[in-house]
């Protein structure tokens, strides 16, 4: 039985997938692509945090606030200016791919390319006995919590919420019921790239900040996703979940075997079950 | 008339003479490449460099050197090589095609194949360093890369790292030694041989590449005993080590990384002021070192391009691994060129590298004549260490590699 911390570590692992996957599946169900570029909306979303708290000085809450928001404007100009002009799924997503190299570019060239941290947010640790927990994972776990809730609350009791579920199911009957079709999918590739910018704004200061850092949370969110099943919101949830805890407790006990592990056990339930656990629609 | 002629005559004569004197006394350009990396995630590391290696080159140049009575002077053009072997290749080529570069020096990423390839094929003398992918059982073939000089001998310093760390903390338990898997092979294996050996307690780990969150291995360490862990050149991880292993409540683990810290106040940041307190890394200061001897005439010149850079740039420039690498290489390249009387006859170049004695920005070193790590040619250096003291690098230990033979 892998110690305490080995626990607490998939947990925040799974946080930051839970918050990336959800907003991957948000845009996917909708707007039906999948969007490479997410992994970008992170990194940029650590980004905004840094230079909040240590440029203009503004608490931590509110950079997360401000990343958040700032992201979705620009995934916003992201689908106004390229997304809608391109033609098909497939050149959709090829597009999408071409602004990974886009975004890490340009942030290589606006913040440089030298690891940053954010060591002094939230310093300090709770002493358990045998381990300790970090101010700072009691927050990122604090954080997905409230995001859960209010994502929760926006999509099943809210007009915008009712409208999204609609038009994931039936996008055409949703339009004749007065759904802005085109106005919705602006809104949830917002909504999903900021959840995005706030998972990288929430974990910044775990880890290190550069340009570089979207490839693999990007990855695992896809694995997530692909776990749940694509388009499941659930299954982004418990896919994040089952992620964050296996790449945890199986790094622990097989080192660095663990990702021909994860990638096994996605691939095998793929066999089992194409659709994901929790099938292709959203619940 | 003829008054006027002659005085023409007299001026033309006099201009005629002093040019060509003037011209004959001018230094002549020796052109040299640098495949380095300039962009992506290791792009810190090649940019770091690039204003002290300017700077050395400059100060250099004001002596300059002398073969057959001429006097040379070093030409430093950059291309990035982008860390991949596609852009090692075109880096070389065209450094050695369409910049003219005579020679290729100061490269030090892990595109040694395709650089070397193509520097080989040309019959340009690449001054690079040891590592996984130059050792027996990897692709380095003395017969096959005959114009390789291992300038930096990184697979020895790594190993007598190891060795600095236990000189510096003789009662240590275990060394956890952790790298990204990528750097399994045969150089690793020679690692554990020789740490073995030594007779260093350790015990050895792997992470996936891209790894940030480094709790099982922390925990992996902790349960093997060891209170010190050594990290193979992965800057961010070793941060985020630092930092985890300090809120795990393992404040006793000591942690460290092969190659010099860029920037202190990025370690500070990234880990937290508290975590980084006694982080160990490689140390190139040499007007530290305690156990190598630097030639005086070569620390006032590495003193003298930290404040040049400083000036530059703002701000105390503080890193001086770059003292190490190209410096090191152009002495390297001068001292044979001059022992070898020759600044075109690579081979006869060579020749003079393999076994002689060169007097350089880290010590005065013989390369190596006899095989080492499978080249006939690897230079020494002296493994010093620091370790992050307040918002300072301070000297912790040094270990020199013995001159080979």
């Amino acid at each position: 039985m892998p110690p305490a911390g080995i626990w607490i570590d998939g947990l925040i692992q799974s946080c930051a997938y839970m918050t990336m996957a959800f907003g991957m599946v948000l845009v996917f169900s909708i707007l039906g692509i999948l969007n490479w570029t997410h992994g970008q909306f992170y990194m940029l979303g650590a980004f905004v945090v840094y230079y909040a708290i240590t440029a203009v000085g503004i608490p931590f809450p509110l950079g997360l606030l401000a990343a958040g928001v700032l992201v979705a404007g620009l995934s916003i100009l992201v689908k106004k200016i390229i997304i809608d002009h391109i033609t098909g799924d497939l050149y959709v997503g090829v597009a999408t791919m071409g602004l990974i190299f886009f975004f890490e570019g340009a942030a290589s060239m606006i913040f440089g390319m030298q690891d940053k941290g954010l060591a002094r947010v939230l310093p300090g640790v709770v002493d358990l006995g045998s381990f300790s927990v970090s101010y700072q994972k009691i927050a990122v776990v604090s954080f997905t919590l409230v995001i859960m809730i209010i994502l929760f609350i926006m999509l099943n009791f809210t007009r915008i919420g009712l409208a999204i579920r609609a038009t994931a199911q039936q996008p055409d009957a949703a339009s004749l019921y007065g759904v802005s079709v085109e106005r919705l999918s602006l809104t949830v590739m917002g909504i999903g790239c900021g959840l995005a910018a706030m998972a990288g704004g929430i974990i910044a200061p775990l880890y290190t900040i550069n340009p570089f850092i979207g490839g693999i949370p990007m990855i695992m969110s896809l694995l997530a996703i692909v776990i749940g099943g694509l388009g499941s919101l659930t299954g982004a949830i418990v896919g994040g979940l089952i992620l964050g805890f296996l790449n945890s407790v199986v790094a622990y006990h097989l080192s660095y075997l663990s990702e021909v592990v994860l990638f096994m056990l996605v691939v095998i339930i793929l066999l089992v079950r194409p659709q994901g656990l929790f099938g292709a629609s959203v619940k | 008339m003829k008054k006027w002629i002659i005085i023409w005559a007299a001026l033309f004569i006099t201009v005629l003479t002093f040019g060509l004197a003037s011209a004959q006394n001018e230094p002549i350009i020796i052109k040299v490449g640098m495949p380095t990396v300039l962009s992506g995630p290791a792009a810190p590391w090649g940019q770091v460099g690039m204003d002290p290696y300017h700077a050395w080159i400059d100060l250099f140049n004001k002596e300059g050197f002398k073969v057959g009575g001429k006097t040379y002077n070093f030409k430093l053009i950059t291309v990035d090589d982008k860390n991949t072997p596609e852009g090692g290749a075109a880096a070389a080529k065209q450094l050695i095609y369409s910049d003219g570069c005579k020679f290729l020096a100061g490269h030090w990423t892990w595109n040694f194949p395709s650089v070397a390839t193509v520097a080989n094929q040309a019959k340009v003398i690449l001054l690079t360093r040891t590592g996984n992918e130059a050792v027996p059982g990897g692709v380095y073939d003395p017969k096959k890369f005959p114009y390789v000089v291992f300038a930096n001998d990184s697979m020895g310093q790594y190993i007598a790292d190891h060795l600095a760390i236990v000189e510096a903390y003789p009662k240590y338990k275990k060394i956890g030694i952790l790298d990204c898997v990528i750097g399994k092979g045969p150089a690793a294996d020679i690692t554990v041989a020789a740490l073995n050996k030594a007779g260093i307690r350790f015990v050895q780990e792997w992470f996936p590449f891209g790894t940030q969150d480094l709790t099982p291995y922390i925990t992996r360490f902790k349960e093997a005993g060891c209170d010190i862990v050594y990290i193979a050149g992965w800057v961010g991880e070793t941060m985020a080590f630092a930092k985890q292993r300090w809120e795990m409540g393992f404040k006793d683990m000591k942690v460290g990384h092969s190659g010099p810290f860029v920037s202190v106040d990025m370690y500070l940041a990234v880990s937290g002021k508290d975590a980084a307190q006694g982080l160990i890394g490689q140390y190139w200061t040499s007007w530290e070192f305690k156990k190598t001897k630097v030639n005086p005439k070569y620390i006032k010149m590495c003193k003298e391009v930290q404040e040049i850079v400083s000036k530059k740039q703002g701000k105390p420039f503080n890193y001086t691994g770059w003292v190490g690498w190209l410096p090191n290489h152009l002495l390297i390249l001068s001292q044979a060129m001059q022992k070898a009387g020759t600044v075109d006859d690579t081979d006869a170049i060579m020749k003079v590298i393999r076994g002689g004695t060169f007097d350089t920005t880290i010590g005065k070193w013989t390369m190596s004549g006899a095989k080492t790590y499978g080249s006939p040619i690897v230079f020494g250096c002296p493994a010093a260490l620091s370790v992050i003291k307040g918002d300072k690098e301070v000297y912790l230990s040094e270990h020199p590699t013995k001159p080979l033979p």
